[in-house]
């Protein structure tokens, strides 16, 4: 199960949206999940869901990897779903029984939030398939730099190198996890019975060297990084500057219609949730 | 007699999903009660994939897995049992070690058995004096280690479970030579002791040629070659086309037969280089 999860991973390519500025795909991808919240109509949903499936299309990824990356969604969206589904007293009542009762705005509920999770997984995972770890903490360290009046000096660097390292670990914890688990299970540690105080106590020899090693990867790091001089962000100039191209205004205009496009269909049209 | 049999064993990672990948296919083995062997091949050759079934870790996704002539899967209970008969350490297991002193993590395996106290302490000491920990260094914490001494104290979590089996992959990985030796020459002592099967999987030639009797070379998933070491390297040659390190001496043999010498490649050993090169210059009429 923890194999599935692909958020956070790069999958370098040669598609628009690899090429794009990193900067601009970090407020776009902001800006369209803010937008993914501000649909409530059932036009503006399709125009958020029709932009999610262009976006993705366009990043050229493989479908397998993007259907794998929500794989680990669907338990959640399942009991959320049932949730809507059952205790949403909004509406005209479609169905009643005893125990159960469904309404329209139950249904209306579920469908918005089923979509809206969806697109809200895909668009974050886009950014960071599509982007690599170092274009991120670029495009993040510039979009931050305002807060240096603030006298934020070295904060905002230092901020976006931790924000780049924690996303780049996460492939490696997974696997260390996998390996962890399969040794202790070698040694007939049992994780599938007993109650729950003896399960969580089961997870400690888990636990315990995933955090002794991460504390490793931290130290080994950390010597890589000042072996190579790393002293923090001041004075550090880029051996690639950010600009933006022809490009990135067409992917800026995409945007634009399509914030535009939602609040539009949000004013014609009756808000159903 | 045969302890663990596999019988067409094929393994496929993300079966029944677009994300299929066939690890291992129709592997047939049998590994007899008291043998040493070796398992080679390439880096994704499938060698970690196979041993993890020697313990249940894995289900094949077709096949079967015998152990003492009883399918390993054929119920929970039994592959748990099995994980306990067929003693696996991973690579790095150094990693895995979790404990406050080394005496409790050694104890882990025998823990998870169900054992007595006093049965549990006499594996963890016979299992510590195995890998050459002493008292003092039981009552440490596993963090305190040095290297060398972390990675033996995890062989020693294995082998306190008195396994049937001991399989180990790549015991010596990331260790210098002198490191190397010593878990090599434990790894013998402990088999003269015990009659145990051991079964070592290594990408060096080197360490397995030297120790095991017989050598399995794994290649793209299936069994290439399942031999006595002598016979292995008779076609030393082949094992290098498959991007296999063969040992440095089999090297300078393969090279000086390139050279147009009429010399043996099947040599693995500095004794054996010896005597086959004296028997070249004599032949040759150089020595004498």
């Amino acid at each position: 199960m923890v194999r599935d999860i692909t958020i956070g991973q790069y999958f370098p390519g040669n598609s628009v949206l690899h090429n794009a500025d990193p900067r601009l795909k970090l407020v776009l991808s902001f800006v369209s999940i803010v937008f993914v919240f501000v649909c409530n109509n059932f036009y503006s949903l399709a125009l958020v869901l029709a932009f999610t499936v262009v976006a993705v299309l366009s990043s050229r990824i493989s479908l397998k990897v993007i259907l794998k990356g929500l794989r680990p969604m669907l338990l959640l969206l399942i009991f959320t779903s049932a949730l809507q589904l059952f205790y949403n007293k909004q509406g005209t009542e479609l169905f009643v029984s005893r125990f159960i009762t469904i309404t329209t705005g139950g249904i209306f509920t579920t469908i918005f939030m089923v979509v809206r999770i969806i697109c809200l997984v895909l668009l974050s995972s886009l950014l960071t398939y599509t982007t690599s770890p170092t274009q991120l903490t670029d495009g993040i360290e510039r979009l931050l730099s305002p807060l240096k009046v603030f006298g934020l000096k070295n904060g905002v660097h230092t901020l976006a190198m931790m924000m780049t390292i924690a996303l780049r670990f996460i492939p490696t914890l997974i696997d260390e996890i996998d390996k962890i688990t399969n040794a202790q299970k070698a040694r007939g540690a049992n994780f599938e019975t007993g109650g729950i105080v003896q399960r969580a106590k089961a997870l400690l020899p888990i636990f315990i060297p995933l955090l002794v090693n991460s504390f490793r990867h931290a130290f080994e790091l950390s010597l890589a990084m000042s072996a190579r001089c790393y002293n923090g962000g001041e004075g550090r100039t880029r051996m690639k500057q950010l600009k933006l191209a022809a490009r990135d205004y067409v992917l800026m205009a995409a945007e634009f219609i399509f914030v535009g496009g939602v609040i539009a269909l949000n004013i014609i049209f009756e808000s159903v949730i | 007699m045969s302890l663990l049999e596999l019988k067409n064993v094929s393994y496929t990672y993300g079966a029944g999903t677009p994300f299929e990948i066939t690890a291992i296919k129709n592997i047939n083995l049998t590994i007899e009660k008291g043998s040493f062997v070796g398992i080679i091949g390439h880096t994704g050759s499938g060698k970690s994939t196979l041993v993890q079934h020697f313990n249940a870790l894995l289900k094949p996704t077709e096949g079967q897995v015998l152990l003492n002539g009883e399918d390993i899967n054929r119920s929970k209970h039994s592959a748990h049992e099995a994980r306990f008969k067929v003693g696996l350490c991973f690579q790095y297991p150094e990693y895995q070690l979790f404990e406050t002193t080394v005496y409790k993590d050694i104890a882990f395996g025998p823990t998870n058995m169900g054992l007595s106290e006093e049965e549990i302490k006499a594996r963890v000491l016979e299992a510590a004096e195995f890998v050459g920990l002493t008292d003092e260094l039981l009552n440490k914490s596993p963090f305190e280690l040095s290297g060398g001494e972390k990675r033996r104290a995890a062989i020693a979590g294995i082998i306190a479970m008195r396994p049937e089996v001991l399989v180990l992959d790549e015991p010596t990985a990331g260790l210098d030579p002198s490191g190397r030796k010593k878990i090599l020459s434990m790894i013998c002592e402990y088999r003269e002791k015990t009659d145990s099967t051991v079964i070592i999987v290594s990408h060096s030639m080197e360490d397995v040629a030297a120790i095991a009797d017989k050598i399995i070379v794994m290649n793209k998933g299936q069994v290439y070659k399942f031999a006595d070491v002598h016979e292995i390297f008779a076609h030393s040659g082949e094992l290098a086309s498959l991007g296999l390190e063969v040992p440095p001496v089999t090297n300078i043999f393969l090279k000086l037969k390139e050279m147009g010498l009429d010399i043996r490649t099947d040599i693995y050993t500095k004794d054996q280089a010896e005597k086959e090169l004296l028997r070249y210059l004599q032949k040759e009429g150089i020595a004498w």
